[in-house]
């Protein structure tokens, strides 16, 4: 039976340019023959010092490179190609007489993909060949892939920032003035007015936190996320939060308490976005325990860290959610308990704020229901 | 507040003016003027020569931080807030480092612009 004839390369390989070191001009020769019948395009170098100098002009897709010949060996020339040209470096492949178990476990070790006995077998050469090329070729497309992505996340950054940004001020502006109208600054309303109004400034209010929370991501994405931080009494913060916070919490007639501890931690905070950090615990912890609720914050520190911890009534992480708590858009099946909005936002930004300050944030169920929300910070002295 | 002095507001939106004018007015404030660019701010400031400017860092064609480079060489004892919204933090204490005895963000609820506002009147006028 015929032999399979080595199969020419896939178009896409024409051209790809293969590096050729040898000290035996006959073995260039040959391999040079069988290649370029493919159409690949070659250079070659007697030497591993001139295949060193000929690799940066030429910079070939693969290295054919012989093992035993005068001045640096094969593995020697392989390990300073990787230590030069590092990720970028072409895939060598080894092909050499020398074919102990040894010499094979070498040249894998210094860096080749392949390892090919003298004398060869062109069609193996060949097929081997394609093969490296065809993965050398994935991993570039890959890589240009990756670097496209990585462009086109930016430019939606970018993007989101600006809308963000441009869409912020005009709906502060209308919840402002919704609020003017619904005081009754500029005369009395009648109920329906007055509802009318209502509705005007829960949806510019939703809104607006929606936009604050784009704006966040997008700024955290671009890597923007800046701290600020200064010496702050971790308790008036929190104290403060949870007084903003019951406002909303009586609307479901849930209670947030928090007894301040006796001694009060002063942690290195950038205040205003701890206090984001703090809104958004306590405004999940409404959001997801139903009316009526009873809400714990609590503040504990040692010599080296201060922790508060923010416990709801609500149904709990679900098992096999947990983490989707902490990223992007990562809502959970639980729903809120009065209709809120939930953007999936808040949580993956406080993580990214928490990080900042080199603290840790984590979610534990507690055993009588609910879950507990807590919030590490070092101390510096 | 008592504060009866000439307010002058600078944003080139004109809805923060209204919302940021609604809440001066209902803290008692009546003389207020309003320019809508950084240009505009620096005639008025000439012509009316107000207690208190109010001026907003991004504005279009002449921004915040010109604006008020040049009013302090007009006048280096004017006192200039500025409004803020994203916390920039850096152009908030370039402002300040210009000579800014303050700011308020302007993206906050009233009550929150409304008391920022009777701190810094305090805070700049407290020796009068």
């Amino acid at each position: 039976m015929e032999p399979p004839a080595a199969q020419s390369p896939a178009p896409d390989l024409k051209g790809r340019k293969i590096l050729i070191v040898d000290d035996d001009r006959l073995n260039i020769r040959i391999l040079s023959g069988i290649l370029r019948k493919q159409g690949y395009e070659l250079a070659d170098a007697d030497s591993g010092e001139k295949a060193l100098e000929v690799y940066p002009k030429f910079n070939p897709d693969l290295v054919l490179l012989d093992v035993m010949m005068p001045g640096i060996n094969g593995f020697e020339a392989c390990r300073t190609l990787k230590q030069l040209h590092g990720d970028a470096c072409a895939p060598i492949v080894f092909i050499t007489a020398k074919n102990e178990s040894d010499d094979v476990v070498e040249g894998f070790s210094a860096g080749g993909v392949d390892y090919l006995p003298k004398p060869f077998q062109p069609r193996e050469v060949l097929v081997r060949i394609r093969t490296h090329l065809q993965n050398q070729l994935f991993a570039e497309q890959q890589k240009l892939l990756v670097e496209q992505l990585s462009k086109a996340n930016a430019a939606k950054n970018r993007f989101l920032g600006m809308a963000a940004h441009d869409l912020r001020n005009p709906l502060a502006s209308v919840r402002g003035l919704a609020e003017f109208l619904r005081d009754g600054v500029v005369g009395q309303l009648t109920p329906d007015q007055l509802d009318l109004i209502e509705t005007i400034h829960t949806a510019s209010q939703s809104m607006l936190r929606l936009v604050n929370e784009l704006l966040d991501v997008a700024t955290i994405e671009a890597g923007e996320l800046k701290i600020f931080p200064e010496s702050h009494n971790l308790s008036d913060l929190i104290q403060k939060c949870v007084y903003l916070a019951n406002i909303e919490a009586a609307k479901k007639n849930t209670h947030i308490v928090f007894a301040p501890p006796g001694q009060t931690p002063h942690p290195s905070i950038d205040a205003a976005k701890i206090q984001q950090v703090v809104d958004n615990l306590l405004s999940n912890a409404i959001k997801y325990s139903p009316p009526g609720s009873h809400v714990a914050v609590e503040l504990r520190a040692n010599d080296t860290h201060c922790s508060f911890g923010v416990k709801d009534q609500g149904p709990g992480i679900p098992e096999g959610e947990r983490d989707k708590l902490f990223k992007d858009f990562g809502r959970l099946s639980v729903k809120p308990t009065g209709g809120e909005k939930s953007t999936g936002l808040g949580l993956a930004i406080c993580h990214k704020i928490v990080e900042a300050h080199h603290g840790t944030i984590m979610a534990d169920n507690l055993p009588g229901g609910g879950c507990e929300f807590s919030v590490t910070l070092p101390l510096n002295s | 507040m008592n504060f009866k002095g000439t307010i002058l507001l600078v944003d080139d939106e004109a809805h923060i003016r209204k919302f940021v004018g609604l809440i001066l007015k209902q803290l008692g404030a009546t003389n207020l003027v309003e320019a809508s660019n950084g240009q505009e701010a620096i005639a008025i400031y000439q012509r009316d020569n107000p207690d208190l400017v109010l001026l907003d860092i991004s504005m279009p064609m002449k921004d915040g931080l010109t604006t008020l480079k040049e009013l302090k060489a007009i006048d280096p004892h004017c006192v200039v807030v500025m409004l803020s919204s994203i916390v920039t933090r850096q152009s908030i204490d370039e402002a300040l480092a210009l000579g800014a005895a303050s700011y308020i963000r302007k993206d906050t609820p009233k009550e929150e612009i409304a008391q920022a506002f009777n701190e810094v009147i305090e805070t700049c006028f407290e020796h009068e």
